[in-house]
């Protein structure tokens, strides 16, 4: 008993350790790398609406367009690694902004829908729920071969309850453990747990996967 | 502005080299007329629609990687052997395609685009593969260019 509670403090420990290393380069990444390719750019758009020379004019264009992209790519890798709306705004905007992120890079439509009136959460208990739907809808792309998605965010006094269904291939539950993606659902498990909540899965063959997730408040 | 899905020498190039090479895919991303963002406007032997939602990320899987160093990629045995992550490959992912060849397609000697061609196996594509591909993209450079010069674009 005291062994396993030693062994979840330690759990959390290094989960909470490991998420305030990625908040940081996420930050760094964003107000440091970000705002410094934003001067850059500003700069030589001074410089490019000056120039005559045509060459010299388009290559500092493709110079700019490069640069754009770069942003574009910081911004994307700084709010993948850590969602800046989930300290900001909580977790519903933040499952909202990477829902967007997700169907532009996977193609696959996801439906939300939260019913109730969404509540404040500990940041170390919303950003364990993001990170397990951002595993489960990852695990979607990878393996349930579908084109969309349904979430369903549920909000009552006491506890928050997520359903995550994707219309997919699905698989047997029995051979969780020869699945490719069982140490993905096992690490969404315990990071709930440690939460003192609880993902379960229930799957069927050719009608899909059902993540249902739920967080005391 | 015109879809590259709607100009019919686009399509006979693309058709054309899925029969030559005999892949299952064939695809074409372009940068978008505004912005950086790339796309996937053209895809044939498709299973679905996704590929016309995807925006390829500058430098990520293969088609961000050729639009940033502008040379050409090949998959052999999609998952194995990839640099990266699985999920930085979403086309591959997307279309269940297990291997792959791609080349830039340039504008202005910019590469603004990507052609690719894959298949649903493991697959090494000869260098014949390799130079019809390249000689397909040098074509779609010649047609997207009269094309948005005579046209004023695409989307």
């Amino acid at each position: 008993m005291e062994y396993s509670a030693t062994r979840n403090q330690m759990s959390s420990y290094i989960i909470q350790a490991q998420e305030e290393e990625i908040k940081r380069i996420s930050l760094e990444l964003h107000e440091g790398v970000g705002q410094n390719l934003f001067s850059i750019l500003t700069g030589l758009k001074v410089v490019e609406s000056g120039i005559k020379e045509d060459h010299v004019k388009n290559h500092l264009h493709e110079m700019t367009q490069l640069i754009e992209k770069t942003m574009q790519e910081i911004r994307l890798l700084s709010v993948e690694l850590y969602p800046p709306a989930l300290t900001a705004l909580g977790l519903l905007p933040a499952i909202k902004s990477y829902i967007k992120v997700y169907t532009s890079t996977f193609g696959i439509v996801v439906e939300l829908s939260s019913i109730g009136e969404e509540k404040p959460i500990l940041e170390q208990n919303s950003i364990a729920v993001f990170r397990v739907c951002q595993e489960a809808l990852t695990n979607i792309a990878k393996y349930a071969d579908t084109s969309n998605v349904r979430i369903d965010l549920k909000w009552s006094n006491s506890k928050l309850k997520i359903s995550i269904f994707d219309f997919g291939r699905g698989f047997q539950i029995e051979d969780l453990e020869k699945n490719p993606y069982s140490l993905g659902i096992a690490t969404m498990k315990e990071r709930m747990l440690l939460t003192g909540g609880q993902c379960e899965i229930s799957s069927k063959i050719g009608e899909g996967t059902s993540i249902e997730i739920s967080l005391p408040i | 502005m015109t879809e590259i899905k709607g100009i019919s020498q686009v399509n006979e190039v693309c058709e054309g080299l899925k029969k030559r090479i005999g892949c299952e895919f064939v695809a074409l991303a372009l940068q978008n007329e505004v912005g950086p963002d790339v796309r996937w406007h053209y895809a044939s032997g498709n299973l679905n629609d996704k590929y016309k939602r995807i925006t390829v990320r500058f430098g990520k899987g293969i088609a961000g990687k050729i639009i940033s160093s502008g040379s050409p990629m090949m998959l052999i045995d999609f998952p194995n052997d990839i640099y990266g992550k699985v999920t930085d490959h979403p086309i591959m992912l997307a279309e269940k395609l297990v291997s792959c060849y791609a080349v830039p397609i340039f504008f202005n000697s910019s590469p603004k685009g990507v052609l690719l061609v894959g298949k649903r196996e493991k697959y090494t594509f000869s260098e014949d593969d390799q130079e019809m591909v390249q000689d397909a993209a040098l074509e779609l450079e010649q047609i997207l260019q009269n094309q948005i010069l005579g046209l004023g674009g695409y989307v």
